[in-house]
């Protein structure tokens, strides 16, 4: 035995030889199972005959990969001794510790278990592995009778009751190991054995066919499929033989030293196949990336089945009496099933249309498509005859897709479809690309979607550092720019560009034409992609403590709207890196220069005002848009609003306000209505007066209205611009064509007087007023008297409720408190308003002030 | 051999890693971590909700030198750390009796280059 060793090494040396000289990994695989198995066989008929024994009452097993010749070169052997009764494990025990001691010698990793015939009866439950490990047994050496006895007689049995225990068991280790691996394959440096889309992943899959008895038509697997399954199987086992080979040791990780080393030698690629197209380790794991989904899709079609389960009579009845719960959907291709989408009409999906609102619906509702559902999709896709129709989708479909709650829950499988890159090739730069960095776990697109799928999360925060940030998900306007924003944030890191940001904005450039966005939109979604970063390097960088850093920071966001999106961007790319990027230590960094820089915007409103013949390009803009033939008009009208007006006004609505001032000569009361996708918006422009503020939002309270923004500004004419966003909570406007004019009347003669408000408020606030609201919130009142030179700063918190408003305006008035400034805005059912308030053009005494504080109190309890 | 341990503003740790790693000290360990001296907290109201930060974030360095190169990295620290305001943290040191490379078993100065 003592030559066995030295011709084991040559042997396997010349295996190795051989695979480098590309030998196939099944090969190669096959090649040292041979080897492992004579030389067990050899060494344990010389050891027995040495000792003198026979082999009566115990034999050898190869179970797990070895059982199935799948043995990679520093793979353990994983060997069961099995003895007839407990005293042929008693007698066997000094041969067995010589046998593995000799192995071991000859360089085999032997990983024993040791059961007799009758606890091999037992199922245990602690140790589900041993017993998948064991599906995959194979007679090695020994007594071969009791070999039979086993497989034939002893297992059965039990392995068939035991079917349902280890289904559950295998679908339970499966789903703990994918979500160590943070279920995905996409990792930039995967294990190829155990994260998704690994081997482990084809076996897992294998054992579940195996344990449900083989039916195929349970797994409902095609031809073509189970060649693709073939493909992606040879290739990740040459990558296994690789990485043993070069570690020297069961390291399976693909590292990007020997990602490198893989792509040069064009590992796993078939000759024919292109090889020295793909020669850059980015394309070579691109191929890596798609045979990995390969099996890792199927392994998830398979956890998605039922567990296959030994059904009593009773059941059997019940089940066939039970029909599938199907949510309403009726007419629709598809409908939800068992809470998973799944398709009704396979060939209605040929209409694209029909396609884009199965996405739209798994946007809105976050129910998932069916795995079934995503194998079908390319089938009807490529059916030569189901001609596509309505073939490209208009922005707006997939606005609808990206302003939903749970857009991830779309774009996933768009992604995985190529539907994603049909509408956003842009992105295609980045699918699977990895990029060397120690610092990010996964590949480009990858990091880019769970960017998105961090921020939906927020809907519910799995843990307390998405709580903060939860409300500002809910809030955010205009979420289809910031999720467009996050989707090609980072495809500038796929081009051959020094500095990612700027190929990104290219990729906008093309986008933003294919899709037709509006210059505003590109404009935000420009401002987002540009700036991704600079939020997170302003609380790395800077003391956001210091009131210089949060103006600056202010300075560069302009608008309270767009600090939301960029936050939430913020917060999603640090927290897409890896798992632990996003430390509790961060979040809380973040949120303390939101917060603060969120401040600052309500505290120093009418400290920057703007000074009209700064602002040449805005003002030959508006004359362009009005056709003015100049801009003395304008800067009249522009010349002391609060900065923010511009900001928050596109310079077509700005030229529109300026339509509207021009006729207040002929009209002083000038009013806007329009009708946006779920709420009106309301301008009035007119010359101040007592009231004003609080006798509009009167009429719209009167009329049934919730406003859930407002804001009011005055320019240095003393003329006031208040806008208002409201819904319409009993339709009248929308139901009612003809009312939108009574309406339109009915605030023109509150406001000129015409009219008394109260007729209108009577019966309205007491029918509303009846209903409970779902959420406390308790009322807070605070005053400021140093964010602002010229106004007392009054920030109400409270419950929301119609006519509200009304409520605050009115007391206002009451104590002669003049609005300067208004900015209103609610949050689910809480109110948010911020007042800068004077009387006789002084800040607010502090009598007044406590007055104030105790009339708005007893109005808002 | 000394224990160098100082507690930076987080604003500041970018410039005092370049700078000491400019001085020829690259190891280091770099910990999140929050704190207060004499800078206490403060409280932000946003919509409605009070944010009180009476733990201020911080960010602590540890690094164990051979003694010749402690004073340049104390001055190095000092020089780039400081911006002359309350919160701007403190350095400690300590003497360590012995350091161990656990790769190859080597002792004292040695296992810290």
């Amino acid at each position: 035995m003592a030559t066995l060793g030295p011709q084991v090494d040559a042997e396997r040396q010349r295996i190795r030889e051989r695979f480098d000289a590309g030998t196939s990994a099944r090969e190669t695989l096959q090649a040292l199972c041979e080897m492992a198995d004579r030389n067990i066989q050899q060494v344990w008929a010389e050891l027995q005959s040495g000792h003198g024994t026979e082999s009566q009452g115990l034999c050898l097993l190869a179970l797990g990969g070895y059982g199935r010749k799948l043995l990679f070169p520093y793979s353990d052997l994983d060997i069961l001794f099995l003895f007839g009764n407990e005293k042929a494990e008693r007698d066997f025990r000094p041969l067995i510790a010589e046998f593995s001691k000799t192995l071991w010698d000859m360089g085999f990793r032997v990983s024993s278990a040791g059961r007799t015939l009758e606890e091999c009866k037992r199922i245990e439950e602690d140790n589900a592995e041993f017993h998948l490990a064991l599906l995959d047994r194979r007679f090695l050496a020994g007594d071969a009778e009791l070999f039979e006895r086993l497989d034939t007689k002893v297992l059965p049995g039990p392995e068939r009751q035991a079917r349902p225990f280890l289904m559950a068991q295998l679908r339970k280790l499966t789903r703990e190991r994918l979500t160590r691996y943070g279920n995905t394959i996409f990792h930039l440096e995967p294990n190829v054995k155990e994260s998704p889309g690994g081997m482990r992943d084809y076996q897992a899959a294998a054992w579940m066919r195996q344990i449900s008895g083989e039916k195929r038509e349970v797994w409902n697997s095609t031809v073509a499929e189970e060649e693709l399954t073939g493909n992606a199987v040879n290739f990740l086992s040459a990558i296994r033989c690789f990485l043993h080979y070069n570690n020297e040791r069961n390291d399976n990780t693909l590292t990007y030293e020997l990602q490198a080393k893989a792509a040069e030698r064009a590992l796993g690629l078939p000759v024919n196949a292109g090889r020295d197209a793909v020669r850059s380790p980015a394309d070579w794991m691109r191929v890596y990336f798609r045979q990995a989904r390969t099996l890792n899709r199927q392994l998830l079609r398979y956890m998605e089945q039922k567990a296959p389960s030994q059904q009593s009579l009773r059941q059997r009845i019940f089940n066939a009496a039970r029909v599938p719960k199907i949510e309403p959907g009726g007419s629709k291709a598809f409908a939800v099933r068992d809470g998973l989408l799944e398709i009704n009409d396979q060939t209605a999906l040929a209409d694209r249309t029909v396609l884009y609102a199965l996405f739209a619906e798994a946007a809105k509702t976050g129910v998932p498509l069916s795995r079934e559902t995503e194998r079908t999709i390319p089938y009807v896709m490529l059916h030569p005859e189901l001609p596509a129709r309505n073939a490209p989708l208009p922005w707006q479909a997939f606005q609808e897709i990206l302003a939903s709650d749970f857009p991830g829950v779309a774009l996933r499988p768009m992604q995985r479809l190529g539907l994603l890159t049909d509408i956003l090739p842009e992105f295609a730069a980045i699918d699977s690309l990895v990029v060397r960095d120690f610092y990010h776990r996964y590949t480009v697109d990858e990091h880019t979607l769970r960017t998105i799928e961090h921020l939906q999360e927020l809907a519910n925060p799995p843990d307390a550092r998405g709580v903060n940030y939860s409300s500002l998900w809910k809030t955010v306007e205009r979420r289809d720019l910031l999720i467009l924003s996050l989707l090609l944030h980072d495809v500038g890191k796929g081009m051959p560009v020094e500095n990612h940001v700027a190929g990104s904005l290219t990729a906008l450039d093309s986008a933003a034409a294919r899709l037709q966005l509006t210059a505003d939109e590109k404009a935000e979604v420009h401002f987002l992609i540009e700036r991704h970063l600079d939020m997170s390097a302003t609380v790395q960088r800077r003391d956001i403590f210091d009131p210089t850093t949060v103006s600056g920071f202010a300075a560069l966001v302009q608008t309270p709207e767009r600090l939301q999106r960029l936050c939430l961007l913020t917060y999603a790319d640090i927290h897409a890196v890896n798992p632990e990027a996003l430390t509790p230590w961060k979040a809380e960094m973040l949120w303390q220069l939101f917060v603060a820089t969120s401040n600052h915007f309500s505290r120093t409103l009418d400290r920057d005002r703007l000074h009209a013949l700064d602002e040449v390009p805005v003002l030959q803009q508006i004359r362009q848009l009005t056709n003015s033939t100049s801009t003395e008009s304008i800067q009249r009208f522009l010349e002391g609003f609060p900065r923010r007006y511009l900001a928050v006004h596109s310079a077509a609505e700005i030229a529109s306000h300026f339509a509207l001032y021009q006729k207040l000569d002929s009209d002083p009361v000038q009013t806007q209505l329009v009708a946006t996708q779920h709420a009106f918006s309301l301008t009035l422009l007119t010359a101040d007066r007592p009231a004003l503020f609080a006798s509009i939002a009167g009429v719209l309270a009167g009329w049934g209205m919730n406003i859930i923004k407002a804001d009011a500004f005055g320019n240095a004419a003393g003329v006031v611009l208040d806008t208002f966003h409201f819904t319409d909570l009993h339709h009248t406007l929308e139901l009612n064509p003809s009312e939108v004019e009574r309406f339109r009347k009915s605030l023109n003669d509150v406001v000129r007087g015409k009219a008394p408000l109260e007729a209108l408020l009577k019966g309205r606030e007491q029918a509303s007023r009846q209903r409970a609201p779902k959420v406390e919130v308790v009322t807070r009142i605070s005053f400021d008297d140093t964010s602002s030179m010229h106004s007392t700063l009054l920030e109400i918190v409270t419950q929301d409720h119609p006519g509200l408003l009304h409520e605050i305006g009115a007391a206002l008035a009451r104590l002669g408190c003049n609005i300067e400034v208004a900015l209103v805005d609610t949050e689910g059912q809480k109110a948010i308003d911020v007042f800068y308030l004077t009387a006789q053009n002084k800040k607010l005494s502090a009598q007044k002030q406590e007055t104030l504080r105790e009339l708005l109190a007893g109005t808002l309890g | 051999m000394i224990k160098l341990e100082a507690i930076i503003q987080p604003s500041r740790f970018e410039s005092v890693k370049d700078a000491l790693c400019e001085i020829g000290i690259e190891g280091m360990t770099v910990t999140e971590v929050r704190g207060h001296g004499r800078q206490k907290g403060h409280t932000e109201v946003y919509r409605g909700r009070e944010y009180t930060v009476d733990l201020l974030p911080k960010i602590k360095l540890e690094m164990v030198l051979p003694d010749k190169l402690v004073d340049k990295a104390v001055d190095t620290i000092l020089k780039t750390a400081k911006t002359g305001k309350i919160g701007d943290g403190k350095i400690f040191l300590t003497r360590v009796d012995d350091a161990i490379r656990i790769r190859n078993e080597e002792r004292g100065e040695n296992a810290l280059q």
